[in-house]
């Protein structure tokens, strides 16, 4: 069940909870799924699980062969920054239907551990890294 | 064409100016210093302080600055980074106590703005500067029980640089202008007194006294309102090159 809550003018807001990415993902179109399913097979450079696992894509919208992914980062100091780009416009400028990437990112909401599944909290303790 | 107010754009510059000189500082100083520990600490800050450059930069590249511009290409003069970065001399203390109190002076400044767009980002900033200031504040304490005198004669020079950065002490809530403008939820004269009264507190009780501090620093006659100084010094031409990455250009990887 999805803990999406609303605020008092009625707009959906998302919690930081493990279910963050979960909730962005519940109104992506057919395609925009396929999207984040490929943005799903990109790893993080640091740590064994994907980009959408570590909760850094935020958003994917698709208009006509335009695709916009909205990510945050961890570390703003990041310095896979560069190349963690290139990953995500490269793997999707590549698929049928899509003809121009653009990654917008944002700090709002504020990227958080909280934000991470119980399954990947595993997979990183598995790897050897504390939350 | 900026949608923020008319001197907004300007203080934005210069804490990012600032931060550009706190990465290009803490960097030069990562491998001097006396312990593992604080060279790490050094190295950590100053990629920190380049990612908190990166995404500034972008906020002031839609607020129509140059992008080359802001990645410097520019002369030494139009930097707006605080007097006390424009370079670091001496030893391990002298550092210390020109880098903390620029750091922390920044910060206040960033914290000020009362914008909800850049909300986010300022308050995941304040999640590393947490730990910068945490750390300079416990090694002032350390060097001030261990060189009192540098650390006193230093800061009786940066830390009216840092108040200059903040603003004069004439911009109170009806004179500050960012205040004014609603830019900033406190004028720079609420800034400086926090700023004033957290140092006269971390040194209390050590050898270092603050009481020739010239705390109404700068006169609002000699105070530069781009450059956020009361002097016309600069970096040198040898930190612009490395900060513009000009000269290694034909090695980046995009």
């Amino acid at each position: 069940m999805s803990s999406a809550s609303s605020d008092p003018d009625g707009a959906a807001t998302t919690s930081l909870s493990g279910e963050f990415v979960a909730e962005r993902r519940a109104d992506a179109s057919a395609f925009e799924q396929q999207l984040w399913d490929v943005l799903d097979e990109i790893p993080d450079p640091h740590i064994p699980v994907s980009l959408v696992e570590m909760a850094m894509i935020y958003d994917v919208d698709e208009a006509d062969g335009h695709v916009t992914v909205e990510m945050s980062f961890p570390c703003m100091g990041c310095p896979a920054y560069d190349m963690i780009h290139n990953d995500v416009e490269s793997c999707l400028t590549v698929l049928d239907g899509v003809d121009e990437v653009d990654v917008e990112v944002v700090w709002d909401p504020v990227w958080s551990k909280d934000m991470l599944t119980p399954e990947v909290r595993s997979k990183m303790n598995e790897s050897g890294i504390s939350l | 064409m900026s949608d923020w107010p008319e001197p907004a754009v300007d203080y934005v510059q210069a804490i990012t100016d600032t931060k550009i000189l706190l990465g290009q500082r803490y960097a030069q100083w990562s491998l001097a210093g006396p312990s593992l520990e604080d060279d790490i600490g050094g190295a950590s800050a100053a990629q920190e302080e380049i990612g908190h450059v990166r995404q500034l930069v972008r906020e002031l590249e839609g607020q129509g600055r140059d992008p080359d511009w802001l990645n410097g290409d520019r002369e030494p003069e139009e930097f707006a980074n605080a007097a006390s970065l424009d370079r670091i001399d001496g030893n391990w203390a002298e550092y210390l106590a020109s880098i903390a109190p620029t750091d922390r002076a920044a910060w206040y400044m960033l914290d000020a703005i009362d914008r909800d767009d850049l909300d986010g980002l300022i308050t995941k900033i304040g999640e590393d500067e947490y730990f910068h200031l945490e750390y300079h504040d416990a090694r002032l304490e350390t060097l001030a029980d261990e060189d009192p005198e540098t650390i006193q004669a230093t800061l009786e020079e940066t830390l009216p640089q840092a108040l200059a950065l903040i603003g004069p002490a004439a911009h109170d809530e009806s004179a500050d202008p960012l205040y004014d403008a609603g830019f900033t939820d406190r004028p720079a004269a609420e800034l400086r007194e926090a700023f004033a009264e957290h140092y006269r507190e971390l040194f209390a009780d050590t050898d270092v006294s603050l009481e020739a501090v010239d705390w109404d620093a700068p006169p609002i006659g000699e105070w530069d309102e781009t450059r956020r100084r009361a002097d016309a010094g600069a970096i040198a031409e040898a930190d612009v090159t490395q900060i513009s990455g000009k000269q290694n250009e034909l090695f980046a990887m995009n």
